[in-house]
């Protein structure tokens, strides 16, 4: 899956799991999620199921940081470059059953 | 403990003896033991009595010799007994030997500042017939309630807003802003309540009517003169302070019971209770069927170093749900929490068990730096002066381990803490919760948002004393925590209005003011050493409680939440209230969003704070409209 398709299912996750109750709210690619109020830190931890279970993505403790997953597309620069092999500290981890 | 209500007319007009007993009735509850009543052309007062102190002779209204003043009062005054003898002393003769009798004296000798001698919780009205006054009264820190309302001239008050409601002339309706206090700080602030034009008596706050007018004055603020170091006696002190505390608090002519949940606090309290009650000490816990939140274990090694006689209410998820109503009935406002849902059912266990009074632990935790927020505020500074450090925010992660138990909590754990607020800010140490409780604005309707005007954290700001600024940051934080949650929500909505549903009177062995006062001048560190908290009390209780509690971390009391209303689907009342048509009908939330909550509720995905709080929110405002301003 490339970069943009990963960007639009991410969208998607988020508006609809964090943003239900905010119809009006514009949320831009490049806005930080945390700042704008999108998400919190057991939000973090929702997303990160999410990944896992989307992309197969599971992502190391040393990861979770805002670089890697502050915005929309830090999220599909990251989860793009795990599935290449790229970027990251750890290789892609299979899914626990 | 007991309920009282009343008018006073500002013309001669009477005061019709069945609008008392109205709302005498409505709050039966808190006085199952008997009721009583007093009307002239301009006053009426009602009461309902749960006969603790005197139980053959405390009847109320309660006159002087001549009838001149006259008193119902709801609470305890604990040290009536020196009061009493003081009174004698200077002539005053009793006919009865409850401290009902003492507060009327106490009024005669010195008036209004009598409220400085006394050490209890109480609220109380005292008629001054000769003045044509009413003097109304709170405790310092809001244990007893107190709210009432002016229309058309007249007063009206009472222990609980529905006895108001009852007495036919004072009207119920929301107030938006008291709904967006609750939706921002779990409670709205005294004197602002959850009703329009219905108000609460501030803690440590009086009133008085005559003429027509209601005079407010205050006779209690809380200070921090915070020492330097800490004394050499202190931990000295601090024990014969909780001794007599105690003491002072097993004055009472029926059982004294102990709540015991198993943490440092109601384990002190209830032991010293075993060491100086006449009867053989009874205990009560809740326990629960979800681990993460059950303490039974401790309770158990508690209640067995006591050799008290332990009684436990198991909370399973349905008791929550099936509880819920009369809670929210209850507490009369809406809730962020169901946390008062697993009181009710003790209260309710040990008046079963024949217990009218408990001693309980809260207040430590304020008073001593107990929760998880105190130390968060000196983390966030401690991160602050030094923005560059990146070990120095990892210390973040130890905070708050029940809510992540797979502890990957990374950077936005962190960032979360450090972009909360500035530390010029006067809510600085407060504004992480006030934020997230907050994010509940985002289910309200546009009807709900047009009619706030004032931003409650603002109004907050504008309020405090111009001495807050001088206190420490974590003294701060405390002042805020006794102000904005301990006394309306905590000795409120899950204290007093839980325990008196079943007719129990709380006692508070931490909030006698002069455990607070020996609290307020400790050093910091004397309180939260590191990352340690309630540290002076640890020591002190090393011989009395069993050491794995003595060395316990806070565990903080919570309840089943989300899981419980939906089985997956949810239950038949949850699906009511949050069915589309009725929210449209209330108009308070948005009905789009709430059915996104409720598909997420149903799905199993809404476990984290800020939607279990807004499903908690939604349901119990919708219950608590239908109950007070509902048609069926």
């Amino acid at each position: 899956m490339d970069e943009t398709a990963i960007l639009a299912r991410t969208r998607a996750y988020v508006t609809e799991t964090f943003l239900y109750m905010r119809p009006d709210f514009a949320l831009r690619d490049q806005d930080r999620l945390l700042e704008r109020g999108v998400i919190d830190s057991m939000g973090v931890m929702e997303l990160l199921v999410f990944l896992r279970n989307e992309f197969g993505v599971v992502v190391p403790d040393e990861d979770i940081t805002e670089t890697n997953l502050g915005t929309l597309s830090d999220i599909a620069r990251y989860v793009s470059a795990r599935n290449n092999g790229k970027g990251g500290a750890a290789p892609p981890r299979v899914p626990a059953p | 403990m007991c309920g009282i209500a009343g008018v006073a007319r500002s013309e001669p007009r009477g005061v019709a003896p069945d609008m008392l007993d109205r709302m005498a009735t409505a709050l039966r509850h808190r006085g199952p033991d008997g009721a009583g009543r007093y009307a002239d052309a301009r006053v009426g007062l009602a009461h309902v009595r749960l006969s603790i102190i005197d139980v053959a002779g405390g009847a109320q209204p309660l006159g002087n010799e001549d009838g001149s003043v006259l008193i119902v009062y709801n609470g305890e005054v604990y040290n009536y007994v020196e009061l009493q003898a003081e009174l004698e002393a200077a002539g005053h003769r009793f006919r009865t030997r409850c401290d009902t009798e003492v507060l009327v004296h106490a009024y005669e000798q010195w008036g209004t500042a009598m409220l400085e001698r006394l050490n209890g919780q109480f609220a109380f009205a005292i008629y001054d017939v000769r003045a044509g006054s009413v003097f109304l009264a709170r405790d310092r820190f809001g244990v007893r309630p107190l709210c009432y309302s002016v229309v058309k001239g007249d007063l009206f008050f009472a222990s609980e807003a529905k006895a108001l409601f009852a007495s036919g002339e004072v009207v119920a309706a929301p107030d938006p802003a008291g709904l967006d206090q609750v939706f921002t700080f779990w409670a709205a602030r005294p004197p602002r309540t959850v009703f329009r034009e219905v108000f609460a008596l501030e803690p440590g706050c009086f009133a008085v009517w005559q003429h027509g007018v209601l005079r407010h004055g205050r006779y209690y603020e809380l200070e921090y003169p915070e020492a330097g170091e800490e004394s050499p006696d202190a931990l000295m002190t601090l024990g014969e302070l909780l001794e007599d505390s105690v003491t002072l608090r097993l004055r009472s002519d029926v059982p004294v019971g102990g709540y015991l949940s198993g943490g440092l606090d109601s384990s002190i309290s209830c032991a010293l209770a075993a060491r100086g009650s006449p009867f053989s000490l009874r205990t009560f816990s809740v326990t629960f069927d979800d681990p993460r939140l059950d303490e039974g274990a401790f309770q158990q090694l508690v209640a067995g170093q006591l050799e008290s006689c332990h009684h436990i209410q198991a909370i399973g998820s349905n008791a929550v749900v099936t509880a819920f109503p009369e809670v929210v009935r209850h507490a009369e406002t809406p809730l962020v929490r169901t946390a008062p849902a697993p009181m009710y059912l003790l209260a309710r266990l040990a008046r079963q068990h024949d217990i009218k009074v408990v001693l309980t632990g809260e207040g430590a935790d304020e008073l001593f730096l107990g929760y998880d927020l105190f130390k968060e505020t000196a983390l966030r500074l401690f991160c602050l002066r030094q923005p560059q450090s990146t070990i120095r925010p990892r210390l973040f992660d130890r905070l708050y381990p029940y809510l992540d138990p797979t502890g990957r909590r990374g950077d936005f754990w962190r960032r979360s803490f450090l972009d909360a607020g500035s530390p010029d800010d006067p809510l600085f140490s407060h504004l992480p919760r006030f934020l997230l409780t907050r994010r509940i604005r985002d289910f309200y309707s546009r009807d709900l948002r047009a009619e706030l005007r004032r931003d409650p954290l603002d109004e907050l700001r504008e309020s405090l004393p111009a001495r807050f600024a001088t206190w420490s940051p974590l003294n701060r934080a405390a002042y805020l925590e006794m102000t904005t949650l301990l006394s309306p929500y905590l000795l409120s909505a899950q204290g007093d209005r839980m325990s008196l549903a079943h007719g129990v009177e709380a006692r508070y062995p931490f909030l006698d003011h002069r455990v607070f006062e020996f609290a307020a001048q400790l050093p910091t560190q004397s309180k939260l050493r590191g990352l340690k908290e309630k540290a002076i009390l640890r020591r002190w209780a090393r011989n009395l409680v069993p050491p794995a509690v003595q060395q316990r971390s806070k565990q903080p009391y919570r309840a089943p939440d989300v899981p419980a209303f939906f089985t997956p689907e949810p239950v038949d009342y949850v699906r009511d209230l949050l069915d589309e048509a009725n929210l449209a009908r209330t108009g308070l939330f948005e009905p789009a969003a709430v059915a996104g909550l409720v598909r997420r509720c149903r799905s199993g995905a809404a476990l984290g704070f800020r939607e279990s709080q807004a499903l908690v929110a939604i349901l119990s405002t919708e219950l608590w409209y239908r109950q007070f301003f509902g048609e069926d």
